[in-house]
C-alpha cells in the first residue's frame, strides 16, 4: 500500500516534471539548442505567481496566465534578442549563450527579490488536502498535476491538430523542405520558444502552491527536465509525458526503497542525485531514449 | 630531450607574442615585490590557479572541441585527497599531491569511458550530471566531513614539506611555479602527436577515424590530462584555503567558470586561458567586492558578468583571442 501510494504521488509529481520537459524537448526538438535557461524560467514563472497573487490579493491558481504570458515574453526576448545570433556560432558557443542566460536571470532574480526562500502562505489549495480512500493527497499537487495535464493536452493538440503546429513539426524535422514550402522557419522557431516558455511559466505557477521559491531554484529542475527529455528521447513530446512521470516516480519510490531495505545510504538526500545518475545511464546506454527520433 | 626541446621552444609564435609573454613572466617573478596590497595578490593568485584550471581545460576542451563542463570534480578529487591525507596520517602535501592525481586520473578513465560515447549536448549535459552526483555523494558522506567540510590543521609557519605558509608571498610563487610548469607542457602538448589527432577530430571525426585514429580513446586520454591539471589546482586550494568543503571546490559554478574563461580568452590556443582568466578573475573579484559589498546590490556583479557571456558568445565564439587576431590581421 505504501508503495502504491509513492507511486501514485510519483504521478503527481511527474506530470509537472513533464510539463516542465515539454518546453526544453520542443526547443531542442525544433532548433538543435538545449536551453540552459529552462529551470530559471520556471523561476520566473514562480515569482511572477507569487508576487501577482501577493500584491493583487488573488489566489495562486488564479495568476497562472499572468505567469503564462511572462513566461512566452520571456522565451520570445530571449529568441530575438539573444539565441538568434547564438545559432550563427558553433554548439559550445549555444550553450555558453544559454548558461549566460541562466545565469544572468538567476541574478536578476537576486538583484531583485534577494536570496530568501518564500512560499506562499495562503490560497484555495494551499495546506489543504483530499482523501480517497486510503490515500491522501496534497490539493495542491493534485491541483498543479491535473491542470498540468491540461496544459500539456493543449499543447499537445496545437501541435498535432492545428496548421500552425504543422509548420512546427515540419520545421522540425527538416528546416530546409519546410522553408520551400514557404513555412518562415524563423518564426517557428521563436514560436518554440514561446511555446516552451508559456508552458513552463504555467508550471512555475502551480509549482509556487508547494514549493519554496528562491533564485537558485531552477537548477534542480532543469537537471530533472534534462533526465526526463534524455529518457524520453530528445525532441520528442510523448517521451517527455511518459518520461517525466517515470522520473517523478523513480524520485518517489527510490527513499522508499532505501527506508524498506533499511540503508541510509539510499536516504531521500539522494532522490535527486539518482536523477543525475538516470540521465548518465540513459545517454549511455540508449542515446536516443524511449522515443527519440534525433541523435 | 625532444620533448623538453620542444616544451621550451617558443619559435613558432610571433614575435610580438615572444615579447609580451617574457615581459610577462618578468612581471610576475617581481609581483610580490611591487608593493601591492593583499588583496591585489590574492586576486593574482586566483589568476595563476584559474590559468592553470584552464589549461587543463583547453586539452580536452579547446584543442579536443569537446563540451567539458565537470572539471569541478577534480577539483575537489584533489582538493579532498590532500586534505584527508593530511588530516587522517600528517601526509605531507608532496607525498599527497601524486596520489591525489593518480586517484583523479584513474577516476577519469572509469568515467571518460562511458562519457565518451556520447557527443555535443549530451556529453556537456552529461559531465554536469557526473559532477553533481559526485558533489551530492561528497555533501553527504560522514567519514569525509559531510557538508561541513574539512579544516586542515595548521602548522609552524612556513613549512615547505606542508605546503602551508602565512604569507601570501610564499603561495604566489608556489602557484607560479605550477602555472609555468603548466605552460611549458602545455607549449609541449599542442605539438605532441595527441595534439594534433585532437585538432583533427574536432575538425572533422569522421575523417579523424578512418586515417586510423582512435577518437574515442584519444578525447578519453586528453580528458585524464585536463583531470590531471585540475587536481593539481585542487590540492593547491587545499593548502591554499586550509579548508574546504563540497561547495567550495567542487559546484557548478566552478566547472562552469573554468570552462568559460579559456571559452572566452580563445579555446584551443596557447594563451587563451591565461587572457580569459587576466580578464575575468579580476572583473568578478573586482566588482564583487565593489558592488557585492553594498547593501542591496547582490547579484549585480554576476549580472554584468554574465551578460559579458551573452555578448561574446553571440558575437565572436574564438574568444579575445580571436577578437585580437581579427586585428592583427586587419593591420598585417
Amino acid at each position: 500500500m505504501i508503495i502504491l501510494d509513492a507511486i501514485l504521488q510519483g504521478i503527481l509529481m511527474g506530470l509537472l516534471f513533464a510539463l516542465v520537459a515539454l518546453g526544453l524537448t520542443i526547443i531542442f526538438g525544433v532548433m538543435d539548442i538545449v536551453n540552459f535557461a529552462h529551470g530559471e524560467f520556471l523561476m520566473i514563472g514562480m515569482f511572477t505567481s507569487y508576487w501577482t497573487s501577493l500584491l493583487l490579493h488573488v489566489d495562486p491558481l488564479v495568476t497562472l496566465p499572468a505567469s503564462a504570458i511572462v513566461g512566452m515574453l520571456l522565451g520570445l526576448a530571449s529568441y530575438y534578442w539573444l539565441v538568434r545570433y547564438l545559432l550563427r556560432g558553433p554548439m559550445i558557443a549555444q550553450l555558453f549563450g544559454t548558461f549566460g542566460l541562466m545565469l544572468f536571470l538567476r541574478y536578476l532574480a537576486q538583484f531583485l527579490f534577494g536570496t530568501d526562500y518564500r512560499i506562499v502562505q495562503k490560497g484555495l489549495v494551499v495546506g489543504k488536502s483530499l482523501s480517497l480512500g486510503p490515500f491522501i493527497f496534497d490539493l495542491t499537487k493534485l491541483s498543479a498535476a491535473v491542470l498540468s495535464l491540461l496544459a500539456f493536452l493543449f499543447v499537445y493538440y496545437l501541435l498535432h491538430r492545428t496548421k500552425l503546429g504543422k509548420a512546427l513539426r515540419a520545421t522540425a524535422l527538416n528546416k530546409e523542405a519546410a522553408a520551400y514550402m514557404g513555412i518562415r522557419t524563423d518564426r517557428m522557431n521563436a514560436l518554440a520558444w514561446a511555446i516552451g516558455g508559456g508552458t513552463v511559466g504555467i508550471a512555475g505557477g502551480l509549482l509556487v502552491n508547494f514549493w519554496y521559491v528562491y533564485p537558485t531554484v531552477g537548477l534542480l529542475f532543469v537537471m530533472i527536465a534534462f533526465a526526463s527529455v534524455a529518457l524520453g528521447g530528445f525532441g520528442s513530446i510523448q517521451g517527455a509525458f511518459f518520461a517525466g512521470i517515470l522520473i517523478g516516480m523513480i524520485e518517489m519510490l527510490f527513499p522508499m526503497f532505501g527506508h524498506l531495505i533499511g540503508s541510509d545510504f539510499l536516504g531521500p538526500h539522494f532522490k535527486f542525485t539518482i536523477v543525475y545518475f538516470a540521465y548518465f545511464l540513459i545517454v549511455v546506454l540508449r542515446p536516443q531514449g524511449l522515443f527519440g527520433w534525433k541523435r | 630531450m625532444e620533448t623538453l626541446r620542444d616544451a621550451f621552444d617558443f619559435r613558432d609564435f610571433s614575435r610580438i607574442e615572444r615579447i609580451v609573454f617574457l615581459l610577462f613572466s618578468v612581471f610576475l617573478l617581481v609581483f610580490p615585490w611591487l608593493g601591492t596590497g593583499s588583496f591585489v595578490k590574492a586576486v593574482m593568485i586566483q589568476f595563476l590557479l584559474f590559468s592553470l584550471f584552464g589549461m587543463g581545460w583547453n586539452t580536452i576542451g579547446g584543442y579536443g572541441g569537446q563540451v567539458e563542463l565537470g572539471k569541478a570534480q577534480y577539483v575537489g578529487i584533489g582538493a579532498y585527497t590532500v586534505a584527508l591525507m593530511m588530516v587522517w596520517w600528517r601526509i605531507p602535501f608532496w607525498v599527497s599531491m601524486p596520489i591525489g592525481i593518480l586517484i583523479a586520473v584513474g577516476y577519469s578513465f572509469i568515467i571518460g569511458y562511458p562519457l565518451f560515447r556520447l557527443k555535443g549536448h549530451y556529453f556537456a549535459i552529461a559531465t554536469i550530471c557526473t559532477s553533481l552526483v559526485l558533489q551530492d555523494i561528497f555533501i553527504n558522506w560522514k567519514l569525509v566531513g559531510a557538508a561541513k567540510g574539512i579544516e586542515l590543521p595548521i602548522h609552524e609557519h612556513p613549512d615547505f614539506l606542508y605546503m602551508q605558509f602565512k604569507s601570501d608571498t610564499h603561495y604566489f610563487y608556489f602557484i607560479m611555479v605550477l602555472f609555468f610548469a603548466g605552460l611549458f607542457y602545455m607549449n609541449w602538448f599542442r605539438k605532441s602527436k595527441l595534439g594534433y589527432q585532437l585538432r583533427m577530430i574536432k575538425d572533422d571525426e569522421e575523417a579523424a577515424e578512418s586515417l586510423g585514429i582512435d577518437a574515442r580513446w584519444c578525447k578519453i586520454k586528453a580528458y585524464s590530462i585536463a583531470s590531471a591539471f585540475v587536481a593539481v589546482g585542487g590540492g593547491f586550494l587545499a593548502v591554499y584555503n586550509l579548508y574546504i568543503d563540497p561547495y567550495s571546490v567542487m559546484d557548478l559554478d566552478l566547472s562552469i567558470k573554468i570552462a568559460l574563461m579559456a571559452m572566452l580568452g580563445g579555446p584551443a590556443s596557447m594563451w587563451g586561458p591565461i587572457i580569459g582568466a587576466a580578464f575575468l578573475v579580476p572583473l568578478d573579484r573586482f566588482l564583487g567586492s565593489w558592488l557585492g559589498g553594498q547593501r542591496g546590490l547582490i547579484g549585480l556583479d554576476f549580472m554584468i558578468y554574465s551578460a559579458l557571456i551573452m555578448v561574446v558568445s553571440a558575437y565572436q565564439p574564438r574568444g579575445i583571442w580571436g577578437i585580437l587576431e581579427q586585428f592583427r590581421r586587419k593591420g598585417a
